[in-house]
C-alpha cells in the first residue's frame, strides 16, 4: 500500500489526489491520509505530499468541468469538514474523497456519483459534505457582527469545519457596500471584504486585538434593542429551554450576543 | 384607548409592540432566492435562514412586530383587543427602517415580519404599512425578506400596491369555522378574510404570467401567502381542523397554513382555561399532518373521519395511518415505487429520494437504509430488504402499535419534559388531562 500523507485543507488534498493518480501504482494499492499515524505500518510506503496550489486547481478545474457545479460543491464541502466530524472511528476524509473522485471518472456521468450511497467511500463523503454545509448554513443565522469604530462590520466565529469560503460567498452578495470582516477563531483565518469588491481570505496571525474592543457610538445602543426584542418574543407559557438547546447548540453560543 | 406618551423611548417601543406580535407563529423567512443586486443591502435564499431560537424554543428569523397595538377591533383571543388594559404604542415608519436596517446588518434577523392592530381604520394602517416598506425598499434599497399582513377590510388597491414590495403577505383565517369567528372576533367576517386571501392567489397568477412574458416585471408576493389558525379555543375537532386546512391548499394555493396552541392571555371568559397549558401535543400532531398534506401526498380523509375526528396522541398521524393499513405492508424497498415508500413510517421524502437514487446503483440491505438516514426503529415493522424482514417480526396492529409506543420520540421530548408540560409516556394523569381539555373546549 502506498499512503499519501497530504495537508488538511482543500489544496492539500486536492495536491494529494493529483499526485496520487499520477503515481500510477493502481487505484486500488493507494491510500490517503491528512494526519500522519501514530504507528507506521511496517509494510506500507509513506509518502508526503507538499501543497502545490498548480495541481490543485487542474484537479479542481477537472472535477467542476466532469461533475458540474452542484456535485463538484459536494465536494469541495468534503474536504473542508472536520475530520473527526460525524463519527470518528471511520474512513479517512482525503481517501474518501479520493475514491470518490476515482469512482466519479469512471462513470459515464461523473455528477451522479453522490447516488452511489452503497458505496462506504461515497457514503463518507456525501456525510463529510453534510457535516460542512450544515454548519455553514447554521451559521448564516447565529453569525453577529459588530459595529468597530472605524466603521468595519467584525464577526467572531468558532466552527468545527471550514466554512469560511461559503460564509464569505454569502456575506459579499448580501452586504455589498459594508466593509466587513469574518474571523474563524479556530483556524485564525478571516474573511475580509471591502467595501464594492470582492472578499479574499488570509490569517489573521497579525490581527489587532486591541481595536476589535473599540466599539462604535451606537453598537451597545442595538445590541441592548436587540435584547429587549429577543427576551420579549417568547412566549411565557411555551418555555422550554430543552428545545432551545436543540435548536441552537450551545457551542454556538459564545459568540452569540443576546447569550453573552 | 390610552393615550401615547409623545416621546415613548424606542426601547419602550419595541418592548411593547414585539410582546404584542409574538402570539404570530409565521416567523419563516423560505421561499424565495433572490441574490444581492450590488448595492443596497439584503439577499434572500430559499430555504429560510434562522438566527436565533428564543426561549420558548421556536426559530427567530425576522424582527416580528406590529406596527402598532391600537386597535378598534375586539377580537376575544387578543390580547390588544380595545378593552383590554395594556399599554399602547406606536411607531412611525421611519423608526421601523433605522431597526430593521441596524438589526440586518448586524445578522440579527433574515427581514421585517409587519403586523398590525387597526388604528383610525383597516385603510389607515394598511396605508402607513404600505408606506414603511415603500421606504425600506426604495430609499434605504433594503433588498432582505418581508412579510407583511394585509389587513381584514383593507382597500384592495392598497393590499395590491403592497404586495409588490413583500416578499410574503398572510391574513390570519384566526378560527377555522365561521360561527367561531363569529362568536371571538366580532369585527372580522370570513368575508374580509377570504376576499383579500383570494385577490393575492389571483394576482399572484397573474404576475407568474407577466413574469414568463417579461423576465424583469415586478414581482407580487413571491414567496406566497400563508394563514394561522389558531388551536383549542373553540370546539373543532382535528377533522374540521385540517379538512380546512387542505381546502386552504387546494383552493386559496396557499403556501402554509399555521397552527397556534391558543393561550389565554387575557382570561376572557367566552374561552377555556387551559389548566395543562397551550394544547401543544395536539399543535404537534396538526404540523405533523399538516407535512404529510403537503409532502406525502396524504388526503385528509385518509388521516381522519368523522368517526374518528382526532389524532391519535399517542402515535404520530403516519405510524397511526399504516397500523390501520397493513395491508399494504410490507414494502420491498428495492422496487417499491417512490409514491409508496413516503408512506412507509421512518421513510422521509429525503431518504426515499436517496433509496431511489441508491438502488439504481446496487441492491440495498437495512445497513445501507441505516446510512441513508432511514429510522429503522419505526421502519423496520413495513419493510422487506430483498425479500428478508430484518428481524423476525409480525405483522400484526397490536404487536407492532405496543413495539411503536416503546419509543419515546412519538411524543417529543421536548413536549414531554417542555416546561410547563411535566409529563411522562403512560402517565394516566396526561390521558386525564388531555381529555379534561378537550371536555373544558367542548363545553
Amino acid at each position: 500500500m502506498y499512503i499519501f500523507l497530504c495537508k488538511d485543507s482543500i489544496d492539500g488534498i486536492f495536491t494529494g489526489v493529483y499526485d496520487a493518480w499520477a503515481s500510477r501504482y493502481g487505484h486500488q494499492n493507494i491510500a490517503l491520509t491528512t494526519h500522519t499515524p501514530d504507528n507506521y505500518s511496517l509494510f506500507d510506503e509513506y509518502i508526503s505530499v507538499p501543497c502545490d496550489y498548480d495541481k490543485s486547481a487542474k484537479v479542481a478545474r477537472t472535477l467542476y468541468n466532469r461533475m458540474g457545479d452542484e456535485t463538484y460543491q459536494e465536494i469541495y464541502q468534503a474536504a473542508s469538514a472536520l475530520e473527526t466530524c460525524h463519527s470518528r472511528k471511520s474512513i479517512d476524509k482525503a481517501d474518501a474523497i479520493y475514491k470518490t473522485i476515482v469512482l466519479a471518472l469512471s462513470l459515464p456521468d461523473a455528477s451522479k456519483v453522490l447516488h452511489y450511497l452503497g458505496n462506504p467511500y461515497i457514503n463518507r463523503a456525501f456525510q463529510l459534505s453534510l457535516c460542512t454545509g450544515n454548519e455553514a448554513h447554521h451559521l448564516l443565522g447565529f453569525l453577529r457582527f459588530q459595529e468597530l469604530e472605524n466603521g468595519i462590520l467584525f464577526a467572531q466565529i468558532h466552527p468545527k469545519n471550514d466554512v469560511l469560503p461559503f460564509l464569505g460567498e454569502h456575506f459579499s452578495d448580501r452586504l455589498p457596500e459594508e466593509n466587513f470582516m469574518i474571523h474563524d477563531a479556530t483556524r485564525n483565518l478571516a474573511v475580509l471584504h471591502p467595501q464594492g469588491k470582492r472578499f479574499f481570505i488570509t490569517d489573521t496571525k497579525e490581527l489587532n486585538h486591541e481595536m476589535l474592543q473599540r466599539l462604535s457610538p451606537q453598537e451597545m445602543e442595538y445590541r441592548r434593542l436587540w435584547r429587549t426584542f429577543f427576551d420579549n418574543i417568547a412566549i411565557e407559557a411555551r418555555i422550554n429551554p430543552a428545545l432551545q438547546n436543540q435548536n441552537l447548540p450551545k457551542r454556538f453560543r459564545q459568540d452569540i450576543t443576546e447569550f453573552q | 384607548m390610552n393615550t401615547i406618551p409623545i416621546d415613548m423611548d424606542l426601547t419602550e417601543k419595541l418592548t411593547i409592540l414585539s410582546d404584542a406580535a409574538k402570539y404570530d407563529v409565521a416567523c419563516t423567512s423560505s421561499g424565495v432566492d433572490r441574490k444581492g443586486n450590488g448595492r443596497g443591502i439584503g439577499n434572500s435564499i430559499a430555504p429560510g435562514v434562522c438566527h436565533t431560537f428564543s426561549a420558548d424554543g421556536r426559530c427567530i428569523s425576522l424582527l416580528k412586530i406590529l406596527f402598532t397595538n391600537e386597535c378598534i377591533f375586539n377580537c376575544a383571543y387578543c390580547l390588544n383587543n380595545r378593552d383590554s388594559d395594556v399599554r399602547r404604542a406606536s411607531f412611525t415608519p421611519d423608526e421601523i427602517c433605522t431597526i430593521t436596517l441596524e438589526f440586518y446588518r448586524r445578522n440579527y434577523i433574515e427581514g421585517l415580519f409587519l403586523s398590525s392592530g387597526i388604528m383610525v381604520s383597516p385603510n389607515y394602517t394598511m396605508e402607513l404599512i404600505y408606506q414603511t416598506l415603500h421606504r425600506l425598499r426604495t430609499i434605504h434599497h433594503f433588498n432582505g425578506y418581508i412579510h407583511v399582513k394585509a389587513l381584514p377590510g383593507a382597500d384592495p388597491e392598497l393590499v395590491e400596491r403592497t404586495g409588490f414590495l413583500a416578499d410574503r403577505m398572510s391574513i390570519n383565517l384566526e378560527l377555522p369555522t365561521a360561527d367561531s369567528l363569529h362568536k371571538l372576533a366580532p369585527c372580522k367576517s370570513r368575508n374580509t378574510i377570504l376576499k383579500p386571501m383570494r385577490q393575492i392567489q389571483n394576482r399572484i397568477t397573474d404576475n407568474k404570467q407577466e413574469l414568463t412574458v417579461y423576465r424583469k416585471a415586478p414581482r407580487f408576493v413571491p414567496a406566497g401567502q400563508s394563514t394561522q389558525m389558531i388551536i383549542g379555543a373553540t370546539p373543532e375537532n382535528d377533522f374540521q381542523i385540517m379538512s380546512v386546512a387542505e381546502g386552504l391548499y387546494e383552493k386559496f394555493s396557499l403556501k402554509r397554513v399555521f397552527y397556534s396552541a391558543f393561550v389565554n392571555v387575557n382570561g376572557n371568559s367566552m374561552l377555556p382555561a387551559l389548566p395543562g397549558g397551550p394544547p401543544l401535543l395536539r399543535e404537534h400532531r396538526l404540523y405533523q399532518a399538516d407535512w404529510l398534506l403537503r409532502y406525502y401526498h396524504f388526503k385528509v380523509s385518509e388521516l381522519l373521519s368523522e368517526e374518528r375526528p382526532d389524532f391519535n396522541i399517542f402515535l404520530d398521524p403516519k405510524c397511526d395511518w399504516a397500523l390501520r393499513h397493513l395491508e399494504y405492508f410490507p414494502v420491498e424497498v428495492n422496487r417499491a415505487s417512490y409514491q409508496t415508500l413516503l408512506r412507509v413510517p421512518g421513510i422521509g421524502y429525503k431518504s426515499a429520494e436517496r433509496i431511489v437514487k441508491a438502488r439504481k446503483k446496487t441492491c440495498l440491505s437495512f445497513d445501507d437504509l441505516k446510512k441513508i438516514g432511514v429510522v429503522l426503529k419505526r421502519a423496520l415493522y413495513f419493510i422487506t430488504c430483498s425479500g428478508k424482514m430484518m428481524y423476525n417480526t409480525k405483522l400484526e396492529e397490536n404487536y407492532i402499535c405496543e413495539n411503536l409506543m416503546r419509543d419515546k420520540t412519538q411524543i417529543p421530548k421536548d413536549i414531554r419534559e417542555g416546561g410547563y408540560q411535566q409529563i411522562s409516556f403512560f402517565d394516566r394523569e396526561l390521558q386525564s388531562e388531555f381529555q379534561l381539555t378537550d371536555a373544558e373546549i367542548l363545553t
